[in-house]
């Protein structure tokens, strides 16, 4: 089928049609405008201090790197975070242990919405300070309901526990079944063989699509340069755990890796008063929380008609 | 191609740079209908420098990104290092005895005479009356004041030793197994891990775990969890209106 032949223009412009007062100003009120939109789409690049190192930029990613590649990365990591921080930090890469599936249990009748899981987890792992990041959530309920939908997280009473309330602080829940893994474009999360999911830092573009994902409210973004002071930096990190973050890259909790690979407790296990956190090994007959989901009452997993199979299970004592 | 749209129609520059070619002939016929030809070029140069001007207060509006700054916000203050202390609410004798304090207020021999029992008073509502030497006791164990008896866990004939109902002797340092003379089903919980505190290692062949006692966390005399201020709640980046949700039933 043949094209149609062009129609001619039905306003030829007359030859002697040179450039007028007036389509001068048209033609530069265009330009200056395009130009502006220009200048301004890409003034954000001004305001970027923080230009990847060629180093950093070509890095691979996590799990195609070699025991030299990720040496490599360690060191540089930690000479970047000695630079803005003056301080030597020891960071690792710590791989799953055998034969070790971690789970969190926590128990709702001892929990008093004190929130110092919140913070010990922001001290251990070098979350920002301002803008806060935390990635504990400690909801209050009315008591005989769990409807999250009468939940507040901004109480402030004079001392808790409160009558009539009772306590459920939510952090990411390890799931099984992981819906920020499956919708990340890049896998720059993705779930490890200890029951982790990870996220790799230096691989995450920050398209938020995880956090859209999660059920639980779990994920944290840095929309500005995170900042911890000096004198808050925790300088035991992980490469997948707590080494500070950049901005435009998510996070989230990861079971304080740091800790818990080298067999350690989460700090918001130690910090808890009333010793309402528990944490262990499944695998293990003889581990807390083999003992808990054999012998006391599990009731939820916390939104477990999604499918999510949560590796945090609340349970109480009566 | 603008270009030529532009030269080629003076009078409907308007239209023009909207783009639609079909409505030119009858906006340039309307324009010119409207007046003579040098008013309604007036007119045309009149929008258009008023389009400019639109057009550059927009662009510094973008530029400058007003809407779009964060709103400038008060500093959030560091939160207290109190909270992240991972101490244990009380010390218990064990606790006092390793970090070698002061052992005095277990030292009941100070004062009473041993090998007699001290005596118990009561008031007309059989509630003890606690001596004012052991004035920072609360008798709050158990329900109903019912629990009113020293020598319910103490050893009336060695004051140094606790003693269960069914009479044996207790250390202060096995404080639990006491308490898990009456309290059996927590007792088993504890042994197991999963009531009370344990810190340290989950893998027990990497490094030791500490079990904390009874007495870490709870006061025999009274030994209902003490209530405390909570830390900081979240900063929210906008004031918030606290939800008011009407406490549920006390169970």
């Amino acid at each position: 089928m043949p094209l149609p032949a062009p129609s001619p223009n039905p306003n030829p412009a007359p030859p002697d049609a040179g450039m007028s007062r007036r389509s001068f100003l048209r033609t530069s009120a265009v330009l200056t405008t395009g130009l502006a939109a220009l200048a301004a789409s890409l003034k954000p690049l001004l305001e970027m201090n923080d230009f990847p190192t060629m180093e950093r930029f070509l890095q691979k990613y996590y799990k195609e790197m070699t025991p030299e590649d990720m040496e490599k990365v360690l060191k540089r990591i930690e000479a970047e975070v000695e630079k803005q921080y003056g301080i030597r930090p020891h960071v690792r890469d710590l791989k799953p242990m055998d034969g070790v599936e971690f789970v969190y249990c926590l128990n709702l009748t001892r929990c008093i919405g004190c929130r110092k899981c919140v913070h010990a987890c922001v001290a251990e792992n070098n979350q920002s300070r301002n803008p806060e990041i935390q990635y504990i959530r400690v909801l209050r309920l009315p008591h005989g309901s769990l409807d999250i939908e009468k939940a507040e997280h901004n109480y402030a009473p004079e001392s808790v526990p409160e009558k009539g309330y009772f306590y459920m602080p939510v952090q990411c829940q390890q799931c099984k079944n992981p819906p920020c893994v499956k919708v990340c474009p890049i896998h720059a999360t993705w779930q490890e063989t200890d029951g982790i999911t990870v996220i790799d830092y230096d691989w995450c573009i920050g398209c938020r699509y995880c956090e859209a994902a999660c059920p639980y409210w779990a994920r944290r973004f840095n929309f500005t340069k995170p900042s911890i002071p000096k004198e808050r930096l925790n300088p035991d990190m992980a490469y997948l755990g707590n080494r500070p973050r950049r901005q435009g890259v998510m996070e989230k909790c990861h079971f304080c890796i740091q800790r818990t690979r080298v067999g350690r407790y989460p700090a918001c296990l130690e910090v808890c008063p009333t010793g309402a956190r528990k944490f262990g090994n499944i695998l293990d007959p003889n581990s807390e929380v083999s003992y808990i989901l054999k012998n006391k009452r599990v009731f939820i997993q916390l939104k477990e008609e999604l499918g999510t199979s949560p590796r945090f299970f609340y349970y109480f004592d009566v | 191609m603008l270009r030529l749209v532009l030269c080629t129609q003076p009078r409907s520059s308007l239209v023009a740079f909207g783009g639609s070619a079909r409505m030119r002939p009858v906006e340039g016929d309307a324009l010119t209908r409207a007046g003579d030809p040098m008013n309604s070029q007036t007119r045309t140069t009149l929008v258009l420098t008023g389009l400019i001007l639109a057009f550059l207060a927009l662009t510094t509006l973008f530029i400058s990104n007003l809407p779009g700054r964060p709103l400038r916000q008060p500093p959030i203050p560091l939160v207290n290092t109190n909270f992240l202390d991972t101490a244990t609410v009380r010390r218990s004798y064990a606790d006092l005895v390793r970090a070698g304090e002061d052992l005095s207020d277990f030292d009941c021999y100070a004062c009473h005479e041993k090998g007699k029992p001290p005596p118990l008073r009561y008031d007309t509502n059989q509630n003890l009356i606690v001596p004012k030497e052991h004035s920072d006791i609360v008798m709050g164990h158990g329900s109903h004041g019912r629990n009113n008896n020293c020598f319910n866990c103490h050893n009336e004939t060695n004051l140094e030793l606790l003693q269960t109902r069914d009479g044996h002797e207790v250390k202060f340092a096995d404080s639990p197994s006491l308490c898990g003379s009456c309290h059996g089903p927590t007792y088993r919980d504890w042994e197991a891990g999963a009531h009370g505190r344990i810190s340290g290692f989950w893998d027990r062949s990497l490094g030791a775990a500490e079990r904390k006692a009874c007495v870490n966390c709870h006061n025999p005399h009274s030994p209902h969890f003490p209530s405390r201020p909570p830390a900081p709640g979240p900063h929210p980046l906008r004031p918030v209106a606290t939800a008011s949700v009407e406490p549920g039933p006390n169970h």
